[in-house]
This record gives structure tokens, sequence and C-alpha cells, in this order.
């Protein structure tokens, strides 16, 4: 009989079911407009090796602060390197940043709420004080302390970033793992012997997941901004690898003189940090059970 | 599987004398329940709601919240083992492998995120030495035994895409999926349609026979308890007042709350003036009367009812009754009583 059915397993392979949330989130315009946004910065930031664009780093002396011409279409910094070639190569420390850090929150921050929410008592205790503290200092100001403290490069910056931000999704995964572990079905995962790691890993945490996928999304353009800050400050990227937050930060000097050398990457930031936002929420909406 | 206890008349379960309360209030919850359950029976556990089956269902899984509930007295053998004082590992080991639950609620029973067949198979890989493949087929007979139409393609759904009843069926084959000697149900029927119930019903008995799972069947429906029961225990604020077969029992119902239950059922075949109800309400935990909890509200109430807790007594050869009263005379008639 098992044998039969065995085979019969064999032709089982799980079926793709209707992405209902893909299909909301395709007629939803905003999101779509994000998705694009976000994915040209991607496109930008990954094809930068291949891309037909000056060396970032490249300094001409015969053009030194050049307004937008054929030659430089982003015109040129103050030591006459392209613009261009460094918005694009900048692209990646921002989303690498914006990513990385996120990545870092979620890693730690998910779990600890899990753990938090789902088994109460003291490790709650503990877990949501510590939680407590650090979301009653601002996040910039965390991160740049803990940015200033582990030394300023990219690195540090995006671990500093994701550990400022990861307060949020400790305090967000425990309130909906609060909410969930009291259904009927988390109820019958117990009644059915499933041990506690399974059912937080099963049961709970799929059900706590869309969620923190759209605050990992907003985060994103949070981080980014944060990562642009910490560069601006001098913490983030060194010279002379580009960096959006570092080129405004020389940009400010020369205002009146260059002010294309502000515009591109002020614009850039406000692009990204936009096509994630709208992303998020386009997310938040396409995910929400309770909108048929 | 059965075969020591088919040749030896001793119980799969036996509860004794279950007291259990919470610590909120101050009196018990369930007040030295004793019943057991043989290899192959079902026995309904008949009330209204809040008179404790539930509970009672949940402390022998296992499944109370301690604190606030807190286990002050009695024993549940199964397997030779205390189920009130298994550590919490062990206990894990046995729930959904040697006795399992079926919950009320099938819309909401069944994790969403997950598609029913690897839900069904995790059960069986919980507790089998299996691999992935062969616990998947398992998911696939049982969904056939549970008579799911087309259970092939059913494997992959997720539960959103079930109705009420065809989930109530998955929680049935996940509950049996590995064979338990025992099988215990919270109303499974309560949230379905009258036509659907009638279904399942049938069907829990079928498989019921073809396994020789024993079930307990907790219910405030005595239509349920007429269509499946064995044997029946009715339970009154915490307390079994009256157990037997259920023909003992609907026959020649010997407490005057479960001849209260009976003459509240109406009646097909004749209609004649009011449906009758039982005065008064279930007293809460923290008002419950000394002596028979039933006594406020009985009709052959006197001033011994309030004074001593009336033990459960046996009436004739497996049926008990916990009256003073008891037997009582045949020609004595609840509503006339009342009027």
């Amino acid at each position: 009989m098992t044998d039969v059915l065995d085979n019969e397993a064999n032709d089982l392979l799980p079926a793709r079911s209707g992405n209902r949330a893909w299909k909301k989130l395709k007629h939803n315009r905003s999101a779509l407009l994000g998705l694009i946004l976000v994915s040209f910065f991607i496109v930008a930031a990954l094809a930068a090796p291949i891309l037909p664009i000056a060396d970032p780093a490249a300094t001409s002396w015969s053009a030194i602060r050049k307004a937008p011409s054929a030659a430089h279409w982003l015109g040129t910094d103050e030591i006459g390197r392209d613009i261009l070639s460094r918005m694009i190569w900048g692209a990646r420390a921002s989303l690498m940043a914006g990513v990385v850090s996120v990545i870092v929150a979620t890693i730690i921050g998910v779990p600890l709420g899990l753990l938090s929410g789902y088994f109460g008592g003291w490790i709650d205790q503990v877990i949501s004080r510590i939680t407590d503290a650090l979301l009653a200092t601002p996040f910039l100001i965390l991160a740049i302390a803990l940015a200033a403290f582990l030394g300023p490069n990219l690195t540090n910056a995006m671990i500093a970033i994701g550990l400022s931000a990861m307060p949020k999704f400790v305090r967000l995964t425990r309130g909906q793992v609060l909410s969930v572990k009291t259904e009927d079905y988390v109820e019958g995962a117990r009644a059915v012997g499933l041990a506690d790691f399974s059912i937080i890993s099963r049961y709970i945490l799929p059900n706590v997941f869309a969620p923190v996928l759209v605050q990992a999304t907003l985060t994103v353009a949070t981080a980014i901004i944060a990562e642009a800050s910490l560069s601006f400050l001098g913490l983030g990227q060194q010279p002379p690898d580009p960096s959006w937050g570092s080129m405004l930060n020389v940009a400010k000097n020369f205002l009146t003189q260059a002010p294309w050398m502000a515009w591109w990457p002020g614009a850039a930031i406000f692009l990204v940090v936009l096509g994630f936002n709208l992303l998020g929420d386009g997310l938040r909406d396409a995910l929400d059970p309770r909108e048929g | 599987m059965h075969s020591d206890a088919d040749s030896n008349p001793s119980p799969l379960l036996a509860v004794d004398n279950l007291t259990l309360r919470f610590s909120s209030a101050s009196g018990n919850v369930v007040d030295g329940v004793s019943f057991s359950v043989s290899p192959g029976e079902t026995l309904c556990i008949v009330g209204e709601s809040g008179c404790g089956k539930s509970v009672t269902a949940l402390s022998l899984m296992g499944l109370l919240p301690m604190p606030p509930a807190q286990i002050t007295a009695g024993s549940a053998m199964f397997d030779g083992k205390d189920l009130l004082r298994m550590p919490r590992r062990e206990m894990a080991a046995i729930r959904g492998n040697r006795m399992a639950m079926i919950f009320q609620e099938p819309m909401t029973s069944l994790n969403p995120a997950y598609r029913i067949g690897d839900q069904i198979a995790e059960v069986v890989l919980r507790h089998r030495p299996v691999t992935r493949k062969q616990a998947r087929a398992r998911a696939l007979e049982m969904l056939d035994r549970v008579k799911i139409p087309a259970a092939v393609k059913r494997l992959d759904d997720y539960p959103h895409q079930l109705s009420g009843g065809m989930r109530q069926r998955v929680m049935i084959a996940m509950a049996l999926a590995n064979d338990p000697a025992l099988l215990i149900a919270d109303e499974p029927t309560t949230a379905l349609d009258v036509t659907i119930q009638a279904q399942i019903l049938q069907l829990i008995r079928t498989l019921q026979e073809e396994t020789g799972t024993a079930l307990i069947m907790i219910t405030h429906d005595l239509g349920v308890v007429a269509e499946v029961g064995d044997r029946v225990a009715v339970m009154y604020a915490g307390r079994i007042v009256e157990q037997g077969s259920v023909d003992d029992v609907f026959i020649d119902p010997q407490h005057p709350y479960t001849l209260g239950l009976m003459s509240s059922i109406p009646s097909l075949s004749k209609r004649e003036g009011r449906l009758t109800t039982i005065p008064g309400m279930v007293p809460t935990v923290d008002t419950m009367p000394p002596g028979c909890r039933f006594a406020p509200r009985c009709p052959f109430a006197g001033a011994e009812c309030k004074a001593a807790v009336p033990p459960l007594t046996d009436l004739s050869p497996g049926h008990a009754a916990a009256c003073i009263r008891a037997p009582l005379e045949a020609e004595a008639h609840f509503d006339g009583a009342v009027a």
C-alpha cells in the first residue's frame, strides 16, 4: 500500500500557486514606480564595472568643476573626477549599506523578537528592556556613536546602522508573535506534539513574515539616508572611494561655484529613498490579508 | 496494537478524581471528575458551555497553560503512566502520536502559511522514523481516508483554499495520521452546518471502527451523543453528575439535570406548548453552592442537598448518578415538577 503511494507521491511536486500579492502589487501604480526606481539604481550599481564610464578615482587637472557637458554628462568635481562615474560607483555603497544593514538588523532582531514573544517570562523582560533602552536613543545618534566607536569605514557604518535599526525589528516581531501565538493552529501544533523550535520556525515565523518584510523594505530607505549621513560626517565610505554622502559633503563647499556637484547625489538619494518607500507601502497593501 | 488491551478489560485511559482550579478563581473548575475509556469505545462528555468539559480535555492533553491552571488532585493513567504528572518532553512525544485531538474551529486550526500536505506530513515526521517522501505518501493516504476528493491535488493546497468541512477533514487526517490509541474530539462539529456535521460524525465513526481508536467526544449536543456515543458522562459545573451507557442514560435518566437536558430538546413528533427550560443559570466558579451544585436549580432539591456533595452512586451496573434522590421515580417528570 505504502509502496504504491510512494510511487504516486514521486510525481507530486509541490504546485506553484498563483501569487496573489504580486498581482496586487502589479496593479498598484505608485508601488510599480517604486519598483522601477529601485530596480534602476540596482541595475546601475551592479553594472558599474562593465559600463563605459571613466574611472571614478581618475583626476584631471584640465577638467576641474566643469558643468555637465557631452564629455562629462553630469559634470566634474573639485579635482576633475567624472561625477557620473562616481554616482554609479557610489550607488553601490549606498544600496549595499541599505541592504546589508537591514540584513544585520533582521538577522539579529527577528530571532530576538521571536524568542521574546514566544517564551515570554524573564527572556521577554530582558530582551524588551534592552530594546526599550535602544529605542529611547535617537536612531541617527546611536548610529553615529556606534560608527565612531567601531572606526570610520563602510563596513562598520553598515554594522552601526544595522544595530541601530535592530530594536524596531525586535519590537515589531514580538508584537506579531504575541498575536499569532494565540491562534488555534499554534495550539494545534502543540496538540500534535511538535517541538517549540518547529512551532516557531514553521507556524510562527511564516505568519509574522509579511509585516517584517514591509518593515525591512522601508528600513532600507532609512538606512540609505543614515549611510549618506554617516559618510557626510566622514564616518562612512572613506575617500577616494565614492559615496553619495561624502560627495555631498565636498559639494557643500562649492555650492555657489559648482552647484551640480550637489544636485546629483542629492537627487539620487531622494529618488532611491522615494523608491523604497513607495515599494514598501505597496508591499504593505499587497500583503495585507484584510483586503481581499 | 491493542492485543493486550483486548484480552485485558483494563481501560486505555483512566481518569481518577481530576481536580483543577484557576489561580484567579476560588472554586474548582473541574471537581473530582473520574471516567475511563477502553480501546474502540466512544465516551461522550456532554454539558453546557463552561461546565469544564473542554478544560478536562485540554488538561489530559497537557495543553492547559499552568499557571494560571493548577491541577490539585487526581490522576489520569494512560499506557501505565500518569498524564497529569508527565514531563513536558515526554508529553510532547505522546501528543499527536498515542493520543491526538481535534479542535472545534476548523477555520483557524490550520496554519495558513503551510500547505496541508506538508502539515500532515510534519506530524508523521515528528513521531515516526520515516523519510520525507514516505511522510508525504502517508499524508496522501490520510486525505484519501477522510474522503477528500482529488486528494493528490489537495496535498498542495493552502488552508484558505478549502471549505470548513474540508478543513475539519484535514484536521481529522492530521489527528489520525499516527494511528493514535486515543482521540479526543472537542466539539468537532459545532462550527459546521448541519449537513456537514452529519458527514463529519459519520466519518469519525467509520474511521474509529476501522482503527479501533478510543474516542472521547466532547459536545453540548445530545443529538451527537445519540449518534456516536457508547457511553456518556454528563457534566454540570465541573462535576460528572451522571454516567452510563447511552441507552441507559437516554431511556432512564436519573439525575435531575440530565432529565432537564432531555426534556429541553425540541421534539419533531409532538408539538405541545413551550419548550421546557431549566430555570436559573449555571453558577460561576466563584459562587459555587455547597453540596450539590445543581441544587439551586433543581425542582427536587431539599435541605439535605445543600448539606453534602452527593457521591456518584451506581444505580445499575455501569450506570451511576450523583443525586441523593436517585433512583428517581419513573413517573416524576421534570416539567411536571416545575409547573
